[in-house]
């Protein structure tokens, strides 16, 4: 492959999507590769997904891998980074160090080529040269590369700085206000987290979302509830409801089942949260959101008959 | 004529209904299996309560339903509040029991704990993916031992060496319960042996990380059970309340939630005549392929829902 012929990259809209996609995206464009991402979860996806997934697979990856189907023999390659860890303390669920191995096996048979590039701060590998070490293996120059790099990182922190901002006046808000701490995957996809907040809109809630919130200060608030966390995506959630908690009326820890890392901090943080309510939701693959809206309803009752506002 | 309000609670198991008047006071109330029937078990229900029902003295002028099945029923009957089954509890109970601190309840697939501070409900959990320790459990170890789900809670009572089973999970649970059936236990200690597995996995399961303080309210069906109360009374320390009608909690609470909303609409019998069925029908019109339930009454659809977008909506006739 040379840098004339680009080309085409798939990406599964689904897990690091949702957090890396403005880089990704912007990164690629900016090389003139061609990115084709998979359309919002269905139902379809999901059931794909949990078709090609071992058993005790979490949601979310199960969701990931019928993603990945849809762009099979869409694209030359699919994006899957190996991302293990930004530092001491500072780890990944170990289903993101193993993504890019456990999918590229898994489709072995398809023709389907992949792509990756790790991170992992305690080996010394960092995301720059990550990035670059990417765009040669595709054919690029390191200047043009490097160059991708800085303009999508700077596009990154602009498209993330938007999200934090339009956020921001949610926290003064007059209606009830619930801080939803849910991974961003699940926050952001339409089949899965959507559902709840969706749900507590109609129910005259504000969900808050955890998850959007100056990275760096979580990390740094996170030792308040737990001194010991060492998974990134839980610190800054962790950090989140430490920094927050005053400004909301109850919490909702949103997790898909079975969760690794949630297991045991939404366990910890059920503990101890104390003076303020707290909701502890697993999701399944179940289609039906009975149990779901029962459990959200009675909650949001909770609050509101604590707050006086229900008699 | 005088106002009244009735109060449906259609779980999973057991459908109850209950007819209040103006002071909280039961002018009719009934008990009955759902039998996997719901729409038929709220027929057989209206029958039962219309019968001890004073007509010539009072109006039904508010519908509550509560329980899993709360749409469907609140479909058919016209009810003029659907609530959570927490919410109609709390309500019912705190009515009932105003220094409540804690609700412990424990239906047939679902259980439940509400903390209580000043009357008001403020906290609460319920299970999560698990129905173990719940009412369904107790009828199928019931009925491995050959006894009635009744019998077991005055037979456990007996037992001075409840035989210690393995509470974590059901599945494991009964295996333990099998063996130790077959290793010689007596009878009467490994049904107080599971008296206690299902207190033990609904404080560590739903009761987890929960202060529970005094008065202690135990509700729901398996409150009628002897052997689980004294197991819980022993593992909490303190005494547990059962009302003679904590079983009709839910239902009471959905009375008095209707008797509150201040909707009226007058309730007519005449619908345990009427013939309702329910349609099942996949969308189709997006990946989602949602499930869609549509209620008929005869020919006529009165309700329908099950679709996650716009495309999926049915609009009653």
């Amino acid at each position: 492959m040379t840098a004339s012929t680009p080309p085409t990259i798939g990406l599964p809209r689904a897990l690091l999507y949702y957090r890396y996609g403005p880089l990704w995206r912007s990164f690629f464009r900016t090389l003139g590769v061609k990115t084709v991402v998979s359309s919002p979860t269905s139902r379809k996806t999901l059931d794909q997904g949990s078709a090609l997934a071992a058993d005790e697979t979490c949601l979310s990856v199960k969701i990931f891998l019928g993603h990945v189907q849809e762009l099979v023999g869409s694209c030359d390659y699919i994006l899957i980074p190996r991302i293990s860890n930004f530092g001491r303390g500072r780890s990944m669920c170990v289903r993101f160090e193993g993504l890019y191995d456990v999918t590229r096996n898994l489709f072995r048979g398809s023709g389907q080529k992949f792509i990756s590039y790790n991170v992992d701060l305690l080996q010394n590998q960092e995301e720059a040269p990550a990035f670059l070490a990417l765009g040669q293996s595709l054919g690029f120059a390191p200047k043009e590369v490097k160059k991708a790099y800085t303009d999508a990182k700077k596009r990154e922190q602009q498209v993330w700085k938007a999200r934090l901002k339009a956020q921001e006046p949610l926290y003064r808000d007059k209606s009830l206000k619930i801080l939803v701490a849910g991974h961003g995957y699940i926050l952001d996809d339409p089949y899965v987290g959507k559902v709840i907040t969706d749900f507590l809109r109609q129910s005259g809630v504000t969900p808050i979302r955890a998850d959007l919130v100056d990275r760096a200060a979580a990390l740094k608030a996170s030792p308040k509830l737990s001194p010991t966390c060492k998974w990134e995506f839980s610190r800054e959630l962790v950090g989140s409801i430490a920094l927050h908690r005053e400004q909301v009326s109850g919490i909702i820890l949103l997790s898909a089942f079975p969760c690794g890392p949630d297991a045991m901090v939404n366990e910890l943080l059920l503990r101890r949260l104390k003076g303020i309510p707290v909701l502890n939701l697993v999701l399944d693959g179940q289609s039906g959101t009975a149990g779901v809206e029962t459990r959200l309803e009675s909650f949001v009752d909770i609050i509101r008959f604590k707050e006086g506002s229900l008699s | 004529m005088k106002n009244a309000y009735l109060g449906i609670d259609v779980g999973s198991i057991s459908t109850k209904g209950v007819i209040l008047d103006e002071d909280n006071q039961l002018l009719s109330s009934s008990y009955i299996w759902t039998e996997g029937d719901p729409i038929g078990a709220v027929k057989r229900l209206l029958h039962l309560l219309e019968a001890d029902f004073p007509k010539e003295t009072y109006t039904v002028m508010g519908t509550g339903v509560t329980g899993s099945a709360r749409k469907l029923v609140g479909a058919i009957t016209g009810a003029t509040i659907v609530k959570n089954e927490i919410t109609a509890h709390a309500v019912g109970t705190t009515t009932f029991y105003p220094d409540v601190r804690t609700i412990l309840e424990i239906g047939g697939q679902d259980s439940k704990i509400i903390l209580v501070e000043n009357g008001v409900a403020v906290d609460y959990a319920m299970n999560t993916l698990c129905a173990a320790g719940t009412g369904a459990f107790l009828s199928s170890q019931a009925k491995r031992l050959g006894m009635e789900v009744e019998e077991i809670g005055d037979y456990a009572l007996r037992s001075q060496h409840p035989t210690p089973i393995a509470a974590r999970c059901t599945v494991f649970a009964e295996s333990d319960l099998v063996h130790k059936i077959q290793m010689g236990h007596p009878r009467e200690d490994i049904i107080a042996g599971v008296c206690r597995a299902v207190v033990a996995n609904y404080l560590n399961n739903v009761g987890k990380g929960k202060k529970i303080l005094s008065p202690v309210v135990f509700q729901g069906g398996v409150s009628k059970n002897a052997g689980v109360v004294a197991a819980f009374e022993d593992a909490l320390g303190c005494k547990v309340l059962v009302d003679p009608n904590g079983h009709l909690m839910g239902a009471l609470g959905a009375a008095i939630l209707a008797r509150r909303s201040r909707v009226r609409k007058t309730f007519d019998f005449a619908i345990e005549d009427l013939e309702f069925h329910t349609r099942e029908a996949a969308c189709g019109r997006c990946p989602n392929n949602c499930e869609i339930i549509c209620v008929y009454q005869g020919d006529r659809l009165i309700d329908a829902w099950g679709n996650r977008c716009e495309q999926g909506a049915v609009s009653p006739d």
